[in-house]
């Protein structure tokens, strides 16, 4: 009996050393890690009512499935573009703003290789809340590797929105206002510039959001020029993008706007790019006309003037020799009626002196 | 030469009376011609709409609200619908919106008016002219408009009072309100946006396909040589606020041993310790590639554009495109440097790449 427990003792023994010894699967090397989402929500909801929504992610590797734990976060902004800044650390103080004592999504999800699945949601506000803006972000997290130095991991994030109706504090304030600079990928940063040597693709203005709502303004920017020549930009805002609460944030108008119809996955897009406009080399007067305001609360206005001078090299280099060719003929000019008055009489009494 | 000069003044001198007094009246002629046509002419101040459904082509009733400014009599209001607020830019119906129905059914403060006339997106109301009186702002309930459709334009309502019972003649006050339906989660009139994105050390550009590979052994560390890794993300967006990749994810670290990352874009430099990574093609050391793909308004961030210069901050913001980006494919190039006196052990992290859409 001594026997037949050491015989077993060990074989057990044999087996965890041998199982211990086996090299681990790579768990995560059978996950896909490609997605398509919804990157954006917005809802209007009255104190104690809820929204019941959908959320569809698609896996669009066509071999694996697509494994993703999903939270919510609260995020900013990180300066004055519409980048948001997440709140990913699990320690992070809740927002003022939050949406998450409100928003349901499931904790996780499989979608089988090249499927897509369609997940419930919830955004549910309670009896008697303050009217705002409340937003926060769903994250869906590819799992990462444990593996090697360096571990990949890929996620999506859908930014949702909500806006409970109600008197709320709107107060956007002007900070800026001109003409802009777009950046170019490896070059020129975005700027503001007083006088342009390059035709500006765009007029921005920059607001700083003191209320307690995110604004979307709208409203028309007519910019002419010193000799008469105007060009108005109808839609100062064609992205409705938000400056969020805090935030300081530039909204950017193309001068002349570019638009088509691209094929995005198989469906219709409309794209817009700002395109180099027509312009005259000299002074251009901007005219700002801005509107904002949310549903049942007062109609706010700004009304702002700036200016610029667009002077290529070119319309410099042409100035600078016509004003050359100019003082040239003056003199010469001079020259010759000084000679005519003068020059006889020089030559006269010369002969006198003679 | 004395006497010549006081007989030209004596001739001029009338003159001088004269240029004196008509400067005077030109600058009063002047005046009169800057000085505003009417007084009156004010704009409508806590002007406001409330609009009970923001749902896309929905029948709702809109509660417009303003407070006149000047006291002289009011016969007409006159409220345009167009997707501009300015009132001397040409109107342009708000999509959709139908007021041609649209009944009066309640009003506040300055009252007594009726529909007068009213077509697609235009009612005059009409009333037989008085002083205005009411202080406080005045509010017309409208019912049975329907919305605009269009929930990426908003809306204006172009208001101006006469004092004419038809909305003709010289305006009194002006002013616009503002609105905008929302997105409906009922009626899907529109292509959804989607965001797509994929990372593994090699991606088709569609995202249809990875390498299913997720990590990468680096090598061993030498505090003579700089070990490099790339992976690669493609994505691309139809949403028109377009999108942006962050980088999040602690240092290198074999336990509370820590490879510390350049907070500033700084070159390769084996025998310190540096881990960082950039977005573009490099020759010290040869690794990574520029991106690929037609939509060139997807770029990498400043900061990860720099061949041979490298960074990482946690929570960085790489890549970015400010508007509709189609798909654009991204290489990211990882280089590791170490000191000799760094301790012994397995140093490794994980990098989430994190794509989101823009607001």
């Amino acid at each position: 009996m001594k026997r037949f427990k050491s015989i077993a003792l060990a074989a057990v023994a044999v087996v965890m050393v041998a199982v211990s010894a086996m090299p681990a699967a790579p768990v995560d090397a059978a996950s896909s890690a490609a997605l398509s989402i919804v990157p954006k929500k917005n809802y209007v909801i009255e104190p104690g009512k809820s929204v019941n929504d959908t959320l569809t992610i698609r896996n669009l590797d066509n071999n694996e499935p697509l494994e993703l734990s999903m939270r919510v976060v609260d995020f900013t902004f990180h300066d004055d573009g519409g980048t948001p800044k997440l709140m990913l650390a699990e320690d992070a103080p809740q927002t003022t703003w939050s949406l998450k004592p409100f928003l349901k999504v499931p904790k996780s999800v499989t979608i089988a290789p090249n499927a897509s699945k369609t997940l419930d949601m919830s955004v549910a506000i309670p009896k008697g809340h303050g009217a705002g803006s409340y937003y926060s972000a769903i994250v869906y997290s590819s799992g990462g590797s444990e593996e090697g130095n360096v571990g990949l991991s890929a996620s999506g994030v859908t930014l949702v929105f909500t806006q409970i109706p109600g008197k709320v504090k709107e107060d956007l304030k002007l900070e800026r206002l001109g003409a802009y600079y777009l950046a170019v990928p490896g070059g020129r940063e975005a700027k503001y510039v007083k006088f342009a040597t390059e035709k500006p693709e765009a007029i921005a203005y920059t607001l700083k959001n003191n209320g307690n709502v995110t604004e979307a303004p709208v409203g028309s920017i007519t910019l002419k020029h010193m000799l008469g020549q105007e060009k108005v930009i109808n839609d100062i805002n064609p992205n409705s993008s938000l400056a969020l609460i805090g935030q300081t944030r530039t909204f950017t108008s193309c001068i002349k706007l570019e638009s088509e119809e691209v094929d995005f996955q198989g469906r219709a897009s409309q794209t817009s790019a700002c395109t180099t406009p027509s312009l005259w080399p000299g002074r251009y007067s901007i005219e700002l006309n801005a509107f904002y305001g949310q549903n049942g609360n007062r109609t706010q206005e700004i009304v702002a003037t700036s200016s610029f001078w667009y002077l290529p090299w070119w319309f410099i280099a042409v100035v600078i020799i016509l004003i050359v060719i100019l003082t040239f003929v003056v003199w010469r000019t001079v020259n010759a009626v000084r000679g005519r008055l003068y020059g006889s009489k020089i030559k006269k009494s010369s002969r006198r002196r003679r | 030469m004395k006497s010549s000069y006081y007989r030209l003044h004596a001739i001029t001198g009338v003159w001088h009376y004269i240029g004196r007094e008509a400067l005077v009246a030109l600058c009063f002629l002047l005046l009169l011609i800057a000085s505003p046509v009417s007084a009156a002419d004010m704009r409508f101040q806590e002007r406001s709409l409330y609009m009970s459904s923001t749902i896309p082509g929905e029948a709702a009733s809109y509660t417009i609200s303003f407070r006149y400014m000047s006291p002289e009599p009011v016969g007409s209001v006159d409220m345009l619908f167009c997707t501009d607020p300015i009132p001397y830019h040409p109107c342009i119906p708000p999509p959709g919106l139908d007021v041609s129905n649209a009944s009066l059914v309640e009003q506040d403060g300055e009252t007594g008016f009726t529909v007068g006339s009213q077509s697609d997106h235009h009612i005059v109301l009409s009333r037989s002219p008085q002083a205005i009186t009411a202080t406080a702002p005045s509010s017309y309930k409208f019912t049975n408009i329907v919305n605009p459709s269009d929930t990426n334009q908003a809306f204006a309502i172009r208001l101006r009072s006469h004092a004419s019972l038809d909305g003709t003649g010289s305006q009194i006050d002006f002013g616009s309100i503002r609105g905008q339906v929302t997105e409906s989660i009922i009626i899907q009139t529109q292509v959804p946006p989607m965001l797509i994105f994929c990372v593994a050390e090699e991606v088709d550009d569609s995202c249809a396909g990875t390498n299913q590979n997720f990590y990468r052994d680096m090598g061993s560390l030498s505090d003579q040589t700089t070990l490099t890794a790339q992976s690669q993300m493609a994505v691309g967006t139809n949403a028109s606020g377009g999108f942006a990749i962050t980088a999040s994810g602690a240092p290198m670290s074999a336990g509370t041993n820590v490879i510390d990352s350049p907070d500033t874009p700084e070159p390769s430099r084996p025998g310190t310790n540096q881990f960082a990574i950039n977005l573009v093609e490099n020759d010290q050391p040869a690794v990574g590639a520029n991106p690929s793909g037609a939509w060139t308004n997807a770029v990498v961030s400043p900061d990860y554009a720099q061949p041979n210069r490298y960074k990482y901050t946690s929570g960085d913001v790489v890549a970015y495109s400010p508007n509709v980006s189609l798909m654009r494919k991204f290489t990211v190039s990882y280089i590791l440097n170490s000191h000799r006196d760094l301790k012994p052990g397995v140093y490794s992290t994980t990098v989430n790449y994190i794509a989101s859409g823009r607001f």
